[in-house]
């Protein structure tokens, strides 16, 4: 009998599984999700939700997707004898249903009046006992790798690991571009970690025409004389050549045999930017075409609001490895090389993205790695003493870890970033406010670096069996909704298209596709219901067989 | 209203682009002709954008926006900036109305954000057809006046180019008939104008604004561009330099009803009237090649005090859209022009501007300074009446081509003008009996309506 | 080629034009020197050079006037410049932290604290450490002249209910990066409904919605920093929060 590992990649953008077999090592196959089970689209999302629902809900719904990815793996579950999971502090505790509100919180005044004891997230080898419901054998090891503290979790470790980032002996920077970009900077032998609040407009979201990576999505322009090719993902999430457009006017000169693009993504809109300011189109704040919009053919454009929310997440990057770089003592420009990691890090034009801003300026060397949380959680399966050196090394970034939003470097740049891309101050100033702040200049980019990509793909073997995307992750609820007119005004308002509704049913049923909803911070379905009877909570209760009355105390309940 | 008598300038040699005897100053404080030459840039809207009035008006913001950006990044002192009204402009006067107080509002926030001075023309369309309506008594005559009315409020200079004997010349031009458009131009457009310009005189100091000035365009600059370049035999070069001669005439009649400059790029008859009026004027040459092809491209900057471009369709080019295009290169000109009256050298610049085109045509050799006032002096000699003046003018210019040694002519040119001045002589000495002639002759003209002319 | 050409009519440098019109504004805000001197310094954003000028300068002149037509005049030349685009935000923090810094001088100096425009009270929302938009915000509140009570952040609901109470505000404002942390703003408005408080509260910050903060009364949603002041002035001015929710909002 085989017996087989699971390595799953728990990201707040969705889920990445592959299974192994332990006695060759061989890989098998991989499932990958489109989008995370919990409503919304980054952690503060999740933990929001957590918050309300309680956390066993977020736990047993996360569970109940994960279920889903090992179903698509194909391997038989039974067989199954260790599982690893990696990724950030919020999504490792949601999936243990362990408590979460030291991360929802940032400000210690809160939690010490909550009453909240930080849990200390060690390193940990379970079983899957402990998960109800996980579909895997009882006595199956699930390997939990420790976090550092609350904005460095596993997924950071394994960055650091996984690119081998110390063993270079050069000044190097590891930055994972997300919602929240973590980054490590390496500098003679002491490693400096922090995480940039980005928002989500590098994963393309909050952006008008935006979408996280997926098949249709733009990932990247390139020039061909004054118009540009658009460079779409495919079905097998592989950049291929699209149509050819021009980004002054919404026109598609040339369509492609390629994929039809269906919206930008933000190495899309990275690449859109760094394009539009060589051709002169945008004069921070402003773009300069007819509409003030950038178009990508007929459909899809950025706005100069969409510009001004990149522009902001361009320039918490940027903060950020300023304010790791004054923190290890040294400039910006002295950073050597830098490892670009996540479905970001792994599309981008490297070349654009310094150019914005989003890689430091002198740098001689980029690698682009691809997922390495998988690749972590790979490791851990095939080794399980990792964990040690996984703990080691947490013990030693406890102390060199940066709070951004304690820091007073990081308050002043991200504020000359603000003004640079809401404002439109030049980069002059920039440098001349750098100085009287008695901080390192911030150069142009010199001669280009030297760009690697190790990878085509964020995943890059997918196994003998293959890669199956699992489109609809998570569960859609359906509630017949006593009071319901049918009016659709929820429908309607609803702006992640998660609701839809079944007129026949007496009284008619809802639905609501979990993983589509934009969070319960959204909630625009709630105010329009003309009979006050929609209430989005209602949607999350697994057993949905009665409708919960949720309230503070029954809430508070479950806190216990 | 009195015939003008007397030259403002005593000789040619007076004359110096930039400098006019009467400069007149803008509400905003620009000065014209008073020692330095100004761009005169002149948009045009592309084809379909007269749809909307929002379309039209955005086409408008586009490219005087363009304008002055491009004035200030090239370090342009001042500029005016010319809209000429599309049918619908007028016909509209609300629309006419509000372009102009956009432009204003955006050269007042130019002036204000960098200093630049700058000034914004409205030449009112002149809708009024003599073939279709009475030129006097029609809605288009009411709309024309309104849309002065309009944008008299909000524009710095206003001006028309004015139709009046349109319908008599386009029958004239054809038959090379010098009769017929001595009728058209002088007696016909200028009795038109001396109804038109009180009331335009009075509506734009009403307002504040500047009334700028008349051209010939409709009828002058028919023929010339008929007669067009060395290989074109439509109509004889001579005849076209006749027109011109005769439309000083009419032209002129727009000043001594108060008209006070500058005077309208498209006139070519602008030299002569700046040398009897002392008045600035706008001129055009090599650089509105872009909306026509003259045989006089530098000449015509000699004694200029606007230095313009006709008009140039909105269009993107390489180094920008064709306005701000335009504006860079008219600013270089006239920097030129300016940096020669800084140095001194300004007579010097002027003789090769005039020795580049003197002997190219006819046109240009009859609007060198020397000749302009030579035929300017025939006008105001002969101050007994429109069509005794502008028979004047054209045979002083007919003289003065036949006398030059260096001038030369084709067979069918020399021949044609012989002809021209053979007729002339034969015609009555007293407008009144060639009135006469003429109503008898042009009668069955279509659409030839005397009582429009006070007939 | 003659010397000393005259290019004024030939062509205009106006890069050169916009800097000497800046040094000249600059230039004019008092004709004392001192007075000047001290303006000079707070126009630079130098908040070291602007105490130590204003240190020596109080030798010889009255605080009052030191604040009056050196500081103020230097501070309302600095908005004019950022209004016009010449200066930027980090400017303006600057030079108000050296205004705040010139005033503190001058008020030790006078034995007592300057009367204000009015008061507002601003706070990041408990639990949330984020606080650069309330950086900003305090900044240019206290260039136009309003009395920022700063109660920082991961600020309790009770103490900005308290700190409303006991200041008597025009305005309050709150800040909040998380929407984990936003949910105290409902609770910190119905707190003030009750205490019979309706001052305008100004929500405002990363995922800060505008549906979410007119769902609660009191609510005005501050889509940007830079909008505090005008908002504090129609405060001022005696608009009610419903007024100025239909103002600012929807």
């Amino acid at each position: 009998m085989p017996r087989l590992a699971i390595a799953m990649d728990l990201g707040t953008s969705g889920f990445r599984a592959q299974a192994l077999d332990l006695g060759s090592g061989e890989m098998l196959s991989t499932a990958i999700t489109t989008r995370h089970p919990l409503p919304g689209a980054n952690v503060i999302d999740h933990l929001h939700f957590a918050l309300e629902l309680g956390v066993e809900t977020a736990r047993d719904l996360m569970i109940q997707a994960i279920n889903q990815v090992i179903a698509q793996l194909r391997v038989s579950a039974g067989d199954v004898v260790r599982l690893a999971v990696c990724g950030n502090p919020t999504q490792l505790s949601l999936f243990q249903g362990m408590e979460i509100r030291d991360l929802a919180f940032a400000g210690s005044r809160k939690l010490l009046a909550l009453g909240v004891v930080p849990p200390k997230r060690a390193a940990a080898i379970r079983s899957a006992v402990e998960f109800p419901g996980l579909v895997l054998p009882g006595e199956c090891a699930v390997i939990i790798p420790p976090a550092v503290h609350d904005e460095i979790g596993a997924d950071t470790l394994a960055l650091i690991l996984q690119t081998g980032m110390l063993q270079d002996g050069e000044t190097t920077i590891a930055i994972d571009y997300g919602t929240n970009a973590e980054m490590v900077l390496a500098h003679e032998g002491r490693i400096y970690t922090g995480s940039a609040a980005a928002g989500p407009a590098l994963e393309g979201q909050h952006i008008s025409c935006g979408t996280l990576a997926i098949p249709g999505a733009i990932a990247d322009l390139e020039p061909v004389g004054d118009k540009h090719r658009l460079i779409v993902l495919n079905p097998e999430m592989r950049p291929v050549p699209g149509s050819l457009i021009y980004l002054r006017e919404a026109v598609e000169i040339a369509a492609a045999a390629g994929p039809k693009a269906l919206a930008i993504t933000g190495t899309g809109v990275i690449a859109a930017l760094d394009q539009a300011i060589e051709a002169g189109l945008i004069a921070l704040p402003h773009i300069r075409t007819a509409d003030s919009r950038l178009h990508f053919g007929k459909d899809i454009f950025l706005t100069e609001k969409d510009l001004s929310e990149a522009g902001k997440a361009i320039g918490a990057v940027r903060a950020g490895y300023f304010t790791l770089s004054v923190a290890a003592g040294i400039a910006p420009a002295e950073i050597h090389t830098a490892y670009l990691a996540g479905a970001s890090g792994t599309y981008m034009d490297a070349l654009k993205a310094r150019r914005l801003g989003l890689i430091p300026p002198r740098v001689k060397a980029v690698r682009q790695v691809g997922n390495t949380s998988l690749a972590m959680a790979r490791e851990l399966v095939m080794t399980p003493e990792k964990l040690q050196e996984m703990s080691d090394l947490a013990g030693r970034l406890q102390k060199t870890h940066c709070m951004f939003a304690l820091s007073k470097t990081f308050a002043s740049v991200f504020i000359l970033e603000l003004s640079h891309w809401t404002e439109g101050m030049p980069m002059a100033k920039y440098r001349e406010l750098l100085s009287r702040y008695r901080l390192p200049d911030l150069p142009a980019v010199d001669a280009e670096p030297q760009v690697h990509r190790t990878v085509k793909q964020d995943i890059a073997e997918p196994g003998r069996i293959g890669l199956v995307t699992l489109e609809h992750v998570g569960m859609v609820a359906a509630l017949p909704l006593d009071g319901c007119i049918g009016c659709m005004t929820c429908v309607q308002v609803c702006p992640g298209n998660a609701i839809s509704i079944r007129q026949d049913t007496n009284p008619p049923t809802i639905f609501l596709d979990h993983a589509l909803c934009n969070g319960v911070a959204c909630r625009r379905c709630e105010p329009g219901c003309p009979t006050k009877v929609f209430h989005l909570n209602d949607f999350f209760d697994l057993t949905l067989g009665r409708k919960a009355a949720e309230d503070d105390s029954a809430r508070s309940k479950r806190w216990r | 209203m009195k015939m003008t008598d007397v030259m403002a300038y005593t000789g040619p040699d007076e004359m110096m682009f930039g400098f006019a005897k009467k400069p007149v100053t803008t509400r905003r404080g620009l000065v014209i002709g008073g020692g330095a030459v100004i761009a005169e840039v002149v948009p045009h809207p592309r084809p379909g954008s007269e749809k909307t009035m929002r379309t039209l008006l955005r086409e408008f913001e586009r490219a005087n926006e363009d304008v002055l950006e491009r004035c200030v990044n090239i370090g342009v002192p001042s500029v005016v900036i010319e809209n000429e009204h599309v049918f619908q402009m007028t016909d509209n006067a609300k629309w006419g109305m509000e372009i102009a107080a956009l432009a204003t509002h955006q050269i007042r926030e130019y002036e204000e954000q960098y200093g630049l001075k700058a000034a914004y023309r409205a030449t009112i369309a002149d809708i009024r057809k003599p073939d279709m309506v009475n030129l006097r008594d029609s809605d288009r005559t009411r709309k024309v006046l309104e849309a002065f009315d309009a944008c008299a409020r909000h524009a710095e200079i206003v001006s028309i180019e004015s139709i009046g004997g349109k319908e008599i010349f386009d029958h004239a031009i054809i038959r090379n008939d010098i009769t017929g458009l001595l009728f058209s131009q002088a007696v016909l457009g200028g009795r038109d104008m001396a109804w038109l310009w009180p009331q335009i005189v009075g509506i734009a100091t009403k307002h504040g604004a500047i009334p700028g000035g008349d051209t010939d365009c409709a009828q002058a600059n028919t023929a010339m561009f008929m007669a067009a370049g060395f290989t074109a035999k439509d109509v004889p070069h001579t005849l076209a330099a006749l027109c011109r001669a005769i439309s000083v005439s009419r032209s002129l009649v727009a000043y001594e009803c108060g008209a006070v400059g500058p005077g309208k790029d498209c006139g070519y008859e602008n030299p002569i009237l700046k040398a009897i009026t002392g008045l600035p004027m706008s001129t055009e040459g090599k650089s509105s090649a872009c909306a026509h092809s003259s045989l006089c491209g530098n000449v015509m900057a000699a004694v200029c005090d606007l230095w313009s471009n006709e008009a140039v369709e909105y269009h993107r080019l390489f180094g920008g859209s064709t306005p701000a295009v335009f504006a860079e290169i008219l600013s270089y000109d006239v920097a030129a022009m300016n940096a020669a009256i800084a140095l001194g050298y300004q007579k010097e610049y002027q003789a090769c501007l005039i020795a580049s085109d003197r002997y190219r045509s006819l046109h240009g050799f009859i609007l060198c300074p020397d000749n302009a006032w030579s035929i300017g002096k025939a006008v105001v000699d002969n101050n007994e009446s429109y069509y005794v003046r502008a028979k004047a003018a054209a045979m002083t210019c007919a003289a003065l081509m036949l006398a030059d040694q260096q001038l030369r002519f084709t067979t069918f040119e020399k021949e044609s003008l012989l002809g021209y001045l053979k007729e002339m002589e034969s015609l009555p000495p007293t407008e009144a009996n060639f009135i006469d002639l003429c109503l008898k002759k042009y009668s069955k003209v279509k659409g030839f309506l005397p009582a429009a002319y006070g007939l | 080629m003659k010397d000393a050409l005259n290019t004024a009519p030939i062509f205009t440098r106006y890069d050169l034009a916009i800097e000497n019109a800046q040094r000249r504004t600059v230039r004019q805000v008092s004709e004392d020197a001192l007075l000047q001197h001290v303006a000079d310094c707070l126009v630079a954003g130098d908040e070291e050079e602007t105490q130590k000028v204003v240190a020596e300068v109080l030798n010889d002149r009255a605080p009052l006037e030191i604040i009056n037509k050196g500081l103020i005049p230097g501070m309302k030349e600095v908005s004019r410049l950022w209004d016009l685009g010449e200066y930027f935000l980090p400017q303006v923090i600057l030079s108000s932290d050296a205004m705040i810094a010139g005033i503190a001088l001058c008020e030790e100096k006078l034995g007592r604290t300057l009367e204000k425009k009015a008061k507002v009270v601003t706070h990041t929302a408990e639990g949330d450490i984020h606080d650069i938009g309330q950086v900003i915000v305090n900044s240019l509140l206290r260039v136009a002249g309003f009395d920022v009570i700063n109660l920082g952040a991961d600020v309790p609901v009770d103490d900005v209910v308290e700190a409303c109470r006991v200041h008597k505000p025009i305005m309050v404002t709150g800040t909040a990066l998380m929407t984990t942390t936003m949910t105290a703003f409902p609770k910190i408005a119905a707190r003030l409904k009750q205490a019979g408080l309706e001052i305008p509260f100004v929500c405002g910050g990363g995922a800060v919605s505008e549906d979410y903060v007119t769902s609660f009364d009191l609510g005005i949603w501050g889509k940007e920093a830079s909008q505090a002041p005008a908002m504090a002035e129609d405060a001022l001015s005696g608009l009610s929060w419903s007024e100025m929710r239909t103002k600012w909002n929807g």
